[in-house]
């Protein structure tokens, strides 16, 4: 929470010390139940939709899937795929096509499920916005002592794009490391095993500002960030370890292009507000024609640069 | 020739006069005469002349009754000269009518011009109406420092002087020369009789100013309010047309306006930060304050900077005769206030200071609620007000002034969190420490510089910042013993704005039914915005304390702007029934090498119809450079004040507005529409979700996190007064509608304002008991505020499943209200003195049925499935009351 927000709350409670907290009977907006479907897709790989049922806000059970739903998929108007039925090893529930997804192509997805109004939606994966080599400010490169012994790695990334599009600038991106875990034998590091792990970043004021978090493990970049026409963006990703026996060796960037169905959801869903009293919350952005959540692609391109002096 | 035919000969000459027009010089005048009179009245030597030289001379015997003999010995002089000499001793002239002369007196003009001021206190008095008994089109209306001028022709006139609140004073003046009066007004010695709702339009009392409406500071003192701490912004706000939040937070919205479009001065120095306690009470300590004026549109020329309203605020001078002081204590604050001459009638002081005494009241409340998560014994809130001004007269022509005003709220709140769990204690130690308030000084110095042109120059300083400063230490006690800290982590946030400026206003009164009003001005702005947040565990950064960050925010860079303006005004009466008040300002402002400038004229015509009737019509267009940027349902002092630049554009507002008012048999009734259009009215584009990040809401990157949009606002607003004595009743209906659109806000379609309120509604009655005692009841309702509420939520999960987002469907923004608002208040006032001592004690409630209306709505719907949705009420009924002691 904010400083602002905090300070606001605090002096809020306080004024309020009147006992003049009550309960009372609100008539919160009833909006009849309707199909949900959020799906967020990329070239290359299957279309995953997960679908649900919309609930009260003052329901707090957990949200209805309807396992009989009937989600297929169209392109120009043509039948294309009836998606099947998927829960994975974590028990997530998504229905999933067998075809692939093609860049600049609109998908438009629909959703039958008996009893509630047929749902509908269109977008697609715009054509990506390649990255350039990113650089690593080696000079920059330091390390950061933590408690518990164990240090952060703080390194300046330059993530440029190939070029700046003109308008559309909707993009979004994610940090991930790789750690490689070491046994010593016979006094000498041996690697044993590797994971990965999101990368949180430092950056200035304006930048911060001006990024999103997102339930995607990717940062929104608003598309105000870019009014400078600067097509570079500067990170310091920090990666936390166990000089004992770990160490770090690459830094994985995911640069999405993004439809403007995909950008302005997330924003929304940015501006949405904690459920703090007193917050302005901005309208969702919904394009499911009949119903509620998102359907939108994207595009990917990744890059990867080496830690220095860790290989 | 005898008097009557004199006068017969001499009208006819004169009709003649006017109807023939003469070019060129008649040969006679130059007419070679020799002539003797020795020791005649002119009268006699002009007849005379006559006779000798058979040119016929027409005049009047009492053109020359106050003159001497004259003794005229001339040969071969010409006989215009002749005529010269004979009438030197008085100012008539005369013309060739034909082959006559003919006598006329010269029409002189002289300026009746002077201050008009309280008789006891030597207070000049703005606003008081100087009226003509002979000719209603001629009048004055005393300005800003009590100064008024009224050109007169020779003769004799009865003047009448009125003032809300005092004696009507009435004079007899004889205007055979220019006039530099002091005009003396005694207030009224009973209880003053006070109108909540002035009418914009012209009363008896008082004269007219475009769509001015008066707050006399003796009704400030009488309206029911919390804890009876008189508050200026309260009585504003029962203005019809003028919005507020639930029970008075939010700041004041004028017509649909953003509170920071609103002009507020305070002795002509703009104020940023008008409120304490985030609205509950204002800056303005009543003791101080002598006279506010209102104008919700159609605001002169030279009110500019911002776009939608003025209230214009200015303090007492200060006795100039006796010492004084007054002690006043409510239920909330208490003040002091001391004045008196330095030099008698020359030079006086006035020194006010305020505070308050909420500390026990919070911790009492904080424990009772069991609000210790948030709060604790450690917690502090006051705020306080210094005024201070001083008055020179150095002479009729020049008088000094100096204001000084410095006031500010102080939150500081210091708690521990607790938790237990089987491996250990954890403790997380949070201390919050925010300041903030307005500094403003003002140099003045009126000077006359001719009858009818008087001056004002102005240096001006306005200083407004906040500071907050969050610090948490979080500590980790396990089981074995063993201590850790996991957190040392600061943060601090701060807006800075400062403004040096210079001024100087002319007023011109060149005719009695014409004003001219120009003038320039000159502000540089400084800026500096900034927050900081840093974890102190980060090694080379331990040593830092926070205190030495808010050092480092101090020494921020400046961003600094220049705003530079030029106006005119002219109010002209041109005939009896008609006056037109028109003005136009440029102004120019320039950051960064770029430069923004505006025209805003400002247009009223208003027609003064038979049998009370009034009639008006008005336009303005206004600019405003500077913004107040948030997004929060009311205004905090911690939104950013920032500067327009070629990212954020300057603010627009332009406003038509026609009315119609009736004054007639006690009854005062009017009815106003108006339409108001905002350009580029602008909003922060806040993300509640930095967590991720580690970000905290920074100033930083403000240009790109701001949208601009457009706004309507339009309403027709209805006020109706009936002094019945002794019951005065008010009443005032507005009903109005206000939007926004912008395209980065709910999807692009336009959405109510977060003040828009269709019904508003305050009846105020006034029941006057006895001399010294009265009743102030006022009934206020309001259609409740527009809100954003979900009724349905969905879940989001990302793509591995590791992260669940509850996503609320906000289908419109503003697109709910809340229950309707309403309250009743009752005051009891009562003043009671004798000689120098002055006791006052208003005895009241606040919400007198404890409504509980509603502040904001929070539905809980993390709490299993009796998840529920919570009304927050601000102010239940309360007690009021406040004794006042003056001597």
């Amino acid at each position: 929470m904010s400083l602002k927000y905090h300070t606001l709350l605090t002096f809020i409670l306080l004024l309020l010390g009147w006992r003049c907290v009550r309960e009372t009977d609100i008539n919160l907006p009833v909006e009849p139940t309707k199909i949900v479907a959020v799906s967020h897709f990329a070239p290359g790989n299957p279309i995953q939709v997960e679908v649900s049922l919309s609930q009260s806000i003052t329901d707090a059970g957990d949200p209805v899937i309807p396992f009989n739903a009937d989600v297929s998929i169209a392109v120009g108007g043509k039948f294309l795929d009836k998606l099947f039925r998927v829960t994975d090893d974590g028990g997530r529930i998504y229905w999933e096509s067998r075809d692939l997804v093609e860049t600049n192509t609109e998908y438009t997805l629909a959703v039958r499920v008996a009893g509630l109004d047929l749902i509908e939606a269109h977008s697609l994966a715009p054509e990506p916005i390649r990255l350039s080599n990113t650089r690593v400010d080696t000079q920059g490169v330091r390390l950061i002592e933590l408690t518990g012994g164990k240090l952060a790695l703080q390194v300046p990334l330059e993530i440029s794009m190939a070029n700046l599009p003109a308008k559309d600038r909707y993009f979004a991106f994610g940090l991930r490391h790789e750690i490689e875990i070491f046994e010593i034998i016979d006094g000498e590091p041996v690697p044993d095993e590797y994971y990965e792990a999101s990368s949180k970043f430092l950056a200035d004021g304006r930048t911060l500002a001006l990024v999103y978090d997102t339930p995607e493990k990717v940062v929104l970049v608003d598309q105000n960030f870019w009014s400078s026409e600067s097509k570079t963006i500067w990170l310091d990703a920090l990666i936390p370890f166990d000089p004992a026996y770990e160490r770090p060796r690459r830094i994985f960037i995911e640069w999405r292009t993004l439809s403007e169905d995909f950008y302005r959801y997330h924003l929304s869903l940015a501006r949405q507000g904690s459920n703090i009293p007193l917050n302005d919350p901005d309208a969702l952005y919904n394009n499911i024609v009949g119903g509620y959540g998102n359907f939108s692609g994207y595009s990917v391109s990744n890059d990867t640069v080496a830690i220095p002096g860790f290989n | 020739m005898d008097m009557a035919i004199r006068v017969f000969v001499l009208s006819v000459a004169l009709f003649s006069w006017s109807l023939i027009s003469l070019k060129g010089q008649n040969p006679l005048q130059d007419q070679a005469v020799d002539f003797t009179c020795l020791n005649c009245l002119p009268s006699d030597a002009l007849i005379q002349l006559s006779r000798q030289t058979g040119i016929n001379i027409v005049f009047n015997d009492r053109f020359f009754q106050s003159c001497p003999p004259v003794s005229v010995t001339v040969q071969r002089t010409p006989f215009s000269k002749i005529l010269e000499t004979i009438i030197a001793c008085t100012s008539v002239s005369y013309r060739w009518v034909g082959d006559q002369v003919v006598f006329y007196r010269k029409i002189q003009k002289f300026t009746l011009s002077g201050y008009i001021q309280d008789a006891e206190t030597g207070e000049r008095l703005i606003g008081a109406s100087v009226r003509l008994f002979s000719n209603a089109m001629a009048g004055a209306t005393s300005n800003e420092y009590g100064f008024f001028s009224l050109p007169l022709e020779q003769g004799f006139y009865r003047i009448a002087v009125n003032y809300i609140g005092y004696q009507q004073e009435q004079r007899t003046l004889e205007m055979n020369a220019d006039r530099l009066l002091t005009i003396r007004l005694s207030p009224n010695s009973a209880l003053p009789e006070v109108l909540i709702t002035a009418l914009p339009v012209d009363d008896q009392e008082t004269g007219p100013e475009g769509n001015r409406q008066n707050l006399p500071a003796a009704a400030m003192k009488q309206i029911p309010v919390p804890g009876g701490e008189a508050d200026l912004l309260r009585l504003a706000a029962l203005q019809s047309g003028v919005q507020t939040g639930v029970d008075g937070l939010g700041g004041l919205h004028v017509r649909g306006g953003n509170a920071d479009q609103n002009l507020i001065l305070l002795d002509d120095v703009p104020v940023y930060n008008p409120h304490h306690a985030l609205g509950l009470f204002s800056v303005f300590n009543p003791a101080t304050v002598s006279n506010a004026r209102l104008w919700k549109g159609d605001f002169p020329a030279r009110y500019s900077g911002r776009a939608s309203s003025v209230l214009d605020v200015r303090t007492r001078d200060g006795h100039f005769r006796e010492y004084h002081s007054d002690v006043s204590a409510g239920l909330f604050a208490v003040s002091a206030t001391v004045e008196g001459p330095l030099v008698q009638d020359t030079c006086s002081f006035l020194l006010s200071g305020r505070t308050t005494y909420f500390g026990p009241w919070i911790v009492l409340f904080s424990k009772r609620e069991n609000l210790l998560t948030f709060s604790g014994e450690n917690i502090t809130y006051r705020f306080h007000d210094l005024n201070f001004k001083l008055n020179y007269v150095f002479s009729a022509k020049n008088r000094l002034y100096f204001s000084y005003y410095q006031g500010g709220d102080v939150f500081k709140n210091m708690f521990e969190q607790r938790t237990i769990d089987p491996e250990g204690l954890f403790t997380d130690e949070y201390t919050l420490d925010s300041e903030w308030g307005n500094a403003i000084a003002a140099l003045r110095w009126n000077h006359l510089l001719r009858k009818n042109l008087f001056t004002n120059t102005t240096l001006r300083f306005s200083r407004f910042y906040y500071q907050s400063k969050l610090g948490l230490l979080s500590n980790f006690l396990s089981a074995s013993g063993k201590d850790n800290l996991l957190a040392n982590y600061g943060q601090i946030y701060q807006t800075v704005i400062r403004d040096w400026s210079g001024k100087t206003d002319f007023s011109y009164f060149p005719t009695h039914n014409l004003t001219l009003r120009w003038g320039l001005a000159y502000t540089f702005h400084t800026f500096q915005p900034g927050a900081l947040s840093i974890n102190f565990l980060v090694p080379g950064q331990s040593p830092i304390t926070i205190d030495s960050l808010s050092k480092v925010l101090l020494n921020n860079e400046r961003l600094g702007a220049d705003e530079g303006e030029a106006y005119v005004d002219a109010e002209w009466r041109f005939s009896k029934n008609w006056r037109l008040d028109a003005g136009l300002n440029y102004s120019i402002f320039q950051i960064r090498n770029n430069t923004f400038d505006a025209i805003q004229p400002r247009l009223r015509l208003q027609r003064s119809g038979p049998s009370g009737w009034q009639h008006w019509v008005g336009f303005h267009r206004s600019a405003q450079y500077l913004h107040q940027i948030g997004s929060f349902n009311i205004s905090l002092p911690f939104e950013l004040w920032v500067p327009t630049t070629t990212k954020v554009p300057p603010e627009l507002v332009w406003q038509v507005s026609g009315g119609a008012a009736l004054v007639r048999s006690g009854w005062n009734v009017s009815l106003e529409s108006y339409y108001k259009r905002f350009e580029r009215v602008l909003t922060f584009l806040s993300s509640n979700t930095a967590l991720f990040t580690g970000g905290a809401e920074d100033a930083s990157g403000w240009e790109d996190r701001v949208s601009a949009g457009t706004g309507t606002g339009y309403g027709i607003e209805f006020n109706l007064e009936k002094r019945m004595r002794p019951t005065t009743v008010n009443f005032s209906y507005s009903w109005s509608k206000a939007t926004r659109q912008f395209s980065d806000i709910n999807s692009g379609r336009a959405f109510p304002f977060r003040f828009d309120r269709r019904h508003d509604i305050t009846i105020n009655v006034q029941q006057r008991i006895a001399k010294w005692l009265n009743i102030n009841l006022v009934w206020a309702f309001a259609t409740g505020n527009p809100i954003t509420l979900s009724g349905v939520k969905y879940q989001h999960h990302a793509p591995n499943g590791d992260i669940e987002r509850n996503v609320y469907v906000y289908t419109d923004v503003n697109g709910f209200r809340l229950p309707a608002y309403h309250r009743l208040d009752i005051a009891f006032n009562a003043q009671y003195g004798k000689g120098r001592l002055m006791h006052a004690i208003q005895l009241g409630v606040y919400n007198v049925y404890n409504r509980a209306n509603p502040f904001f709505l929070y539905v809980d719907s993390g709490s299993g499935s009796n998840a529920k949705a919570i009304q927050y009420t601000l102010l239940p009924l309360l007690p009021s009351f406040r004794y006042e002691l003056k001597f």
